[in-house]
């Protein structure tokens, strides 16, 4: 995979060490594994708004949510409750 | 920004480590960000494993999020750098309950054989993200239907 978000290593017994890329979901953090040769429509897609990877999950909702937004808007959230003293 | 380990092992206090059982009941490692001075953490390392007599099972492991810690044993995080601060972020280990889970937030989810050791690292920007916001963050669990030992893991995060 070009520029991965991850990577994963499996120690199997019998000493077999596998390897996969991985991203991590630009919508929701989800992480993705890549599994060797598998078929991209598994793997979820490519949004048109914020050019990153998402997940499959994220494909089906249907609209640009990046997570950095929703890290944000918890922040706000939190601040103004703690604000108010609540 | 300074970057912390933490593992279930049998550190002084760590707590008990708790039997693997088929549904998630207990929790390994938590993290969740401080209920007085909230900072964003970034996950960027985890391994998995388990120390129990070796079978052949299946271990299914999941991180989700979290908007509460559980109440049990609270460790302190250990610096990678000694001449960083105490880490603010709060990690819970060997916890018999796990917190209040955020629904349908499992964000890393893998079955791994028993026999089998896991290791993920994140590259740059593709880390777990946890907001500055008070007792939120993540939680690693794990659950077998066959497998009822007890498991090992390491969470190293940064802390921005």
């Amino acid at each position: 995979m070009f520029r991965p978000g991850g990577y994963l290593y499996s120690f199997d017994p019998g000493g077999i060490r596998q390897e996969s890329d991985t991203f991590s979901c630009a919508h929701c953090n989800r992480i993705v594994i890549v599994r060797p040769k598998c078929d991209p429509a598994d793997l979820g897609g490519m949004c048109r708004l914020c050019v990153k990877m998402i997940c499959p999950a994220c494909v089906d909702i249907g609209f640009c949510d990046p997570f950095e937004k929703k890290l944000e808007r918890e922040e706000k959230s939190y601040h103004r409750r703690k604000i108010l003293g609540l | 920004m300074a970057k912390y380990g933490i593992t279930n092992g049998s550190t002084s206090g760590g707590g008990t480590q708790q039997p693997t059982t088929a549904a998630y009941t207990g929790a390994i490692l938590g993290l969740s960000s401080s209920t007085t001075t909230a900072r964003r953490f970034k996950i960027y390392d985890v391994l998995i494993g388990t120390n129990g007599t070796p079978a052949d099972n299946f271990i299914e492991w999941d991180i989700s999020r979290i908007t509460a810690s559980s109440t049990t044993t609270v460790l302190a995080a250990t610096a990678l750098d000694s001449a960083d601060a105490t880490a603010l972020t709060v990690a819970t280990v060997n916890s018999s309950t796990f917190g209040t889970i955020t629904s349908g937030s499992n964000v890393f989810y893998i079955g791994v054989n028993q026999r089998a050791s896991y290791r993920w690292v994140a590259a740059p920007g593709g880390e777990l993200v946890a907001p500055a916001t008070s007792s939120n963050g993540f939680q690693l669990r794990a659950r077998s239907a066959a497998y009822t030992g007890t498991c090992t893991g390491t969470l190293n995060f940064e802390e921005q």
